[in-house]
């Protein structure tokens, strides 16, 4: 196959994002996915099997077939996690990527977040960090994700934000009854609710049509086309180009060096089993947190004997998620409108400057509920099973609301990705194996913002509530895995520069989540898409005719 | 070399005549004994089961569905290979094959059908340059045209832009219908024959036919007219008087109403779900609460002729009712037929004599 | 290449294969269930949600909906159903003489309590893929004519208009 300017690893968030702004800037590029192209026809709202209630598997992939992962508990035992199950800390594996299905709240991180251990210094047993650039830097970068995948929302109700020089391209969705039930209670409290910005049609815009407010959001794909991911906003664009080739059901097994230590391009496996090559003059990394790591530390070599990037053994460290934890509020009243995306409202007043704490989160109040996400979502003291089950089913389903948030996590060094010596996948390539666990203060975070959901709900008129803020006993990641390639100044301690080039190759990129040094109190997203933005802008600045040069 | 062209032959021919004896055999076969040979796999036996207690409980398998050779080998590849769907459900072309079979014995419904708009094609739905450039075709599309498509809307219609030029992918599927007889209508379900028409009309409204039910492409499944909601619907900030008339569920499944836009005053002012957003048509003004089979047939859309049921031919202003200019494809027009309202002609105040008329009070089924 | 007498040979085995395997079957509505599985199966589902004003979790196809799973996605708890349902009617025979099935609700409910503390492997499995099949999608033989959901006063199919906007008439319609 013929040599091209750019291979991009992952077609989702960031991959799509990056394969738009180098093919429109005129390089030619080949977008590799493991996974399908998968439609809203593929899912058709199955209660049972989307991507977020798996029961019967992950409707956008991997497949339960030939793509285990290992994962290691805190007594030091090991299991085999299967991608519909919850330890395998599963995103997807499609075009569009988690941006297919997600529940598209789209935030901007604040300021302080990219300077954490500046503002509260780095907790015991913590590798918390400051990234090497700011809010301000970024900040033209997140405008142009929310114009270009097209944002829905509005800031003016909270002053609890980054500066920003333009509001959003699209105004909220009219507020549901959670939404004007919440409202009043929040500012009561002295909070400042507002509506949370999402990449989600509320008017028409980008050429398609908004919202129709059904009962099946985050999990499926929209079959209306409303939801803004890379599938239907930047990677048709970069296709457009004629610059760009997608090869879908393809994986890419290694990154190939030359014998000066420079990435010559990827070798990869087709969607009939062929293994091949495609020589590139650089290479983009975009497959997450945990893929990205995993395909870094795949690709060994005689120059590179712990994979690429790993020198000081530092690829997979600092795996971080975000652990939620909030509130359920029993009303004696119908808080239920059947009508979506269902969160609708939060406050971003909790995310910094509580005394004693090492950060927060912001709190919103949860997607609509389907019954299958019930079950277990009644009263403390309702029975599990029976009759009262039934009945407690049909009490409050319509007459509860859920509050809860993404708390910011310590990063911690030991938390991290390897590559499993005896497990392989169906591409016979050893898989991700997960070790650690939640720093200790991340737990002590969540519990106070989980009781301070529950204030929130009881001043709206809950009658009953009850905490979710469990302890679980793995390393946190799913689907807002962040983490592992992490960005910095010091070859030392971190993967890539501030343009997400790799320290010791620059001809190799990792542009996703992985190189978040930490996570923020928000979903990732956004600071995915501004981040792929901002890289891909200065790799454009910096691209000199037919060779790459830094 | 000739011999071996007359074993060639001989053997084509032979195994012709086996495919074409065979196919006859087999169809023989699940003819006979009424769906017995059929419940024999026991996949198909809930379906046998379910068509003996429906009103199709004379007819055999065979007279709707195809028992070919080619057919049943399927069937028996699909068994062996262990590669069998959950459960069993309609193709696009087994959809298609029963508007033939229906039409043998319905045919005047066949006929008001396919006169109507509800017979629409795949080319006149989505390669429509009208519609696609205005909006883009989505997934959604495929709940109400072309329910039983299997793909998605991509694999149908390309390319999906509003710049076109559009053509369909499937150009087989160009003059075939989008609303096939199963949009609507349920066959194996448990129920008796329609009733004759004079012992329909009793106190307790309009009988409900039961093989009434809404193809729901997301379940693939049929769900009951009697199972199907009405909505709730607002003019401004004033409830809608809706007919509840059930057999209208089926129709509100497609012609359904919208949540508020954004920024509308709808929106701004906390109304609740509007009547005439989206594709619904609720009778606003004069006709309010009339249900949609006051004037419209089931089958044929055009209801025309029904304005005589309650109008004199000549209205009082002089004009002909039959050709007043009613057109409901545009919500602004003042004689829309669904919203027009008494102050759109009168527009100096309704008569006196005219108020009584509101006194009038709606049934059931109106 | 096949040659003739394998060609005879291999279909023989095909219609041979089929016949005995449709034999097997007896024309039950299981896939994977024996009927004496199923009859315990559906006391201990009846349990987890039994009939009211609304169907028991059997009356709304939940048997159908764990029996087709457990051919397909729930394969390798195939094991887990063969051992629970049999330890169920066992316990159900010690204690009272009767097979679960035949039970009175009462004994019923005392065996599924029993279980829920002995073989809690085994009880948060029916249990899940009861409420399961109960609440999820229809599509899968559980929650017959999405019978939950209207208990619960969810619309189904639920009434969503199309959005009427005009592209070709500027950015916002």
């Amino acid at each position: 196959m013929n040599r091209v300017n750019a291979v991009v690893v992952g077609a989702g968030a960031a991959g799509g994002i990056v394969a738009k702004a180098l093919s429109t800037a005129g390089l030619s590029v080949v977008l590799f996915e493991r996974g399908k192209w998968y439609t809203a026809n593929d899912c058709r709202k199955d209660d049972l099997r989307n991507q977020r209630t798996t029961v019967l598997g992950n409707a956008f992939g991997p497949d339960d077939e030939g793509n285990p992962r290992v994962w290691v508990d805190v007594a030091g035992a090991t299991h085999i996690a299967l991608p519909s199950e919850g330890a395998y800390q599963n995103n997807a594996a499609c075009v569009g990527g988690g941006t297919l299905s997600y529940g598209a709240q789209a935030w901007r991180y604040l300021p302080q977040d990219f300077r954490m251990r500046s503002t509260y210094g780095a907790p015991a047993g913590s590798s918390l960090e400051d990234w090497p650039i700011t809010y301000d830097d970024l900040e033209p970068f997140y405008e142009k994700a929310e114009y270009e995948i097209g944002i829905s929302g509005d800031y003016s109700g909270t002053p609890f934000h980054g500066p920003r020089r333009r509001d959003l391209p699209m105004p909220p969705l009219p507020p549901n009854r959670e939404f004007e039930i919440l409202e009043p209670a929040a500012k009561r409290l002295g909070l400042h609710p507002f509506h949370i910005p999402m990449a989600r049609n509320s008017v028409p815009y980008n050429g398609r049509g908004p919202c129709m407010r059904c009962r099946w959001c985050v999990g499926f794909a929209c079959e209306v086309d409303a939801k803004n991911g890379s599938q239907n906003t930047v990677i048709p664009t970069a296709l457009a180009t004629g610059n760009c080739v997608l090869h879908t059901e393809c994986m890419v097994t290694e990154i190939l060096t030359d014998d000066r230590g420079r990435a010559r391009g990827v070798s990869w496996i087709d969607e009939h089993g062929h293994r091949r090559q495609q020589l590139s003059d650089i290479v983009v990394v975009s497959a997450c947190a945990i893929e990205s790591a995993r395909l870094l530390l795949n690709s060994k070599s005689r120059l590179f004997p712990n994979g690429l990037g790993n020198r000081y053994d530092q690829v997979g460290r600092n795996l971080q998620g975000h652990h939620y934890t909030g509130a359920t509020g029993y009303f004696d009243f119908e808080t239920y409108d059947d009508v979506g995306p269902g969160a609708s409202i939060a406050v971003t007043d909790y995310n910094h400057g509580t005394p004693g704490l090492c950060g927060g989160g912001m709190l919103a109040n949860e997607f609509i509920r389907l019954p299958i996400h019930m079950l277990d979502r009644l009263p403390g003291e309702t029975p599990r099973w029976g009759p009262a089950h039934k009945q407690a089913m049909r009490a409050y389903h319509r007459r509860s609301i859920v509050v809860m948030g993404p708390t910011q996590q310590i990063p911690t060094a030991a938390g991290r990705v390897t590559v499993d010596p005896g497990v392989k996948d169906k591409w016979d390539l050893p898989v991700a194996r997960f070790e650690g666990n939640v720093h200790p203060h991340t737990f002590e975070i969540g519990e106070i913002q989980a009781r301070r959901a529950e204030a929130w709900l009881k001043e709206a008129g809950a009658l009953r509530t009850s905490i979710g803020a469990g302890k679980p006993s793995l390393v946190s990641a799913g689907q807002h895995q962040a983490g592992t390639c992490r960005m910095g100044d010091d070859p030392h301690g971190s993967v890539v520069n501030k343009n997400c080039q790799l320290h010791d190759i620059d001809n190799l990129f990792v542009i996703d989540s992985s190189v978040h040094v930490t996570n923020g109190g928000f979903n990732p997203v956004l600071t995915i898409m501004a981040i792929a933005y901002f890289a891909s802008d200065s790799l454009v600045r910096n691209w000199k005719g037919t060779q790459f040069r830094s | 070399m000739k011999r071996l062209l007359t074993i060639a032959t001989i053997a084509v021919c032979s195994a012709a005549l086996l495919a074409v004896g065979g196919s006859y055999a087999t169809s023989l076969y699940y003819a006979a004994g009424h769906g017995d040979a059929c419940a024999d796999c026991h996949e198909m036996a809930a379906y046998v089961s379910a068509v003996h207690s429906s009103p199709h409980h004379n007819a055999g398998c065979t007279d709707c569905h195809d028992a070919s050779l080619s057919a049943k080998l399927r069937h028996i590849g699909v068994h062996l290979s262990g590669a069998q769907p959950e459960s069993i459900r309609m193709r696009e072309v087994d959809t298609r094959q029963m508007i033939v079979s229906c039409q043998r014995c319905h045919q005047h419904e066949y006929v008001s059908w396919h006169a109507g708009p509800h017979s629409a094609t795949y080319a006149e739905i989505f390669a429509n340059s009208a519609h696609n450039s205005k909006r883009r075709l989505m997934d959604d599309c495929l709940r109400c045209h072309g329910m039983y498509f299997n793909g998605a809307v991509r694999d149908l219609v390309q390319p999906q832009n509003t710049s076109g030029p559009w053509h369909l992918s499937r150009p087989d599927l160009a003059d075939q219908p989008t609303i096939p007889c199963q949009a609507c209508h349920w066959i194996h379900r448990e129920g008796l024959p329609e009733t004759k028409p004079a012992s329909r009309i009793s106190v307790a409204g309009p009988a409900i036919p039961e093989s009434l039910a809404f193809f729901d492409r997301r379940e693939e499944m049929h769900f009951t007219a009697l199972s199907l909601p009405i909505p709730k619907l607002y003019d401004g900030a004033t409830l809608l008087k809706v007919s509840p008339d059930q057999r209208q569920s089926v129709c509100y499944e497609c012609h359904a109403p919208r949540q508020p836009e954004t920024n509308s005053v709808a929106a701004i002012n906390h109304w609740g779900e509007q009547a005439g957003s989206g594709d619904d048509r609720t009778p606003m003004g004069v006709h309010e609460g009339l249900s949609c089979f006051s004037c419209h047939n089931g089958h044929n859309q055009n209801a025309r002729a029904s304005c005589k049921t309650c109008h004199p031919a000549m209205s009082h202003c002089g004009l002909d009712v039959e050709k007043m200019d009613t057109t409901y494809a545009n919500p602004s027009s003042p004689h829309n037929i669904h919203w027009v309202r008494c102050v759109d002609c009168h527009k100096h105040g309704v008569p006196k004599v005219r108020t009584r008329m509101k006194q009038t009070t709606l049934s059931a089924g109106q | 290449m096949f040659t003739r007498r394998q060609f005879v040979a291999a279909s023989a085995m095909a219609g041979a294969a089929l016949a005995v395997g449709c034999a097997k079957r007896q024309r039950t509505p299981w896939e994977f269930l024996s009927e004496p599985e199923a009859r315990t199966l559906k006391a201990i589902c009846d349990q987890i949600v039994p009939a009211d004003d609304f169907p028991s979790a059997s009356q709304a196809g939940v048997l159908t909906y764990i029996d087709r799973q457990l051919v397909r996605h729930f394969r390798s708890y195939q094991e887990s159903y063969r051992r629970g349902l049999q330890q169920a009617n066992l316990l159900s025979k010690k204690r009272f003489g009767l097979d679960l099935a035949a039970a009175s609700p009462q004994q019923q409910f005392a065996i599924v309590s029993a279980i829920e503390k002995q073989d809690p492997h085994f009880f948060e499995l029916v249990r899940t893929h009861t409420l399961q099949g109960y609440y999820g999608s229809p599509r899968h033989g559980g929650n017959r004519d999405a019978v939950s959901w209207r208990m619960l006063g969810l619309a189904e199919p639920p009434l969503l208009g199309r959005a009427q906007y005009d592209l070709t008439a500027g950015k916002r319609s």
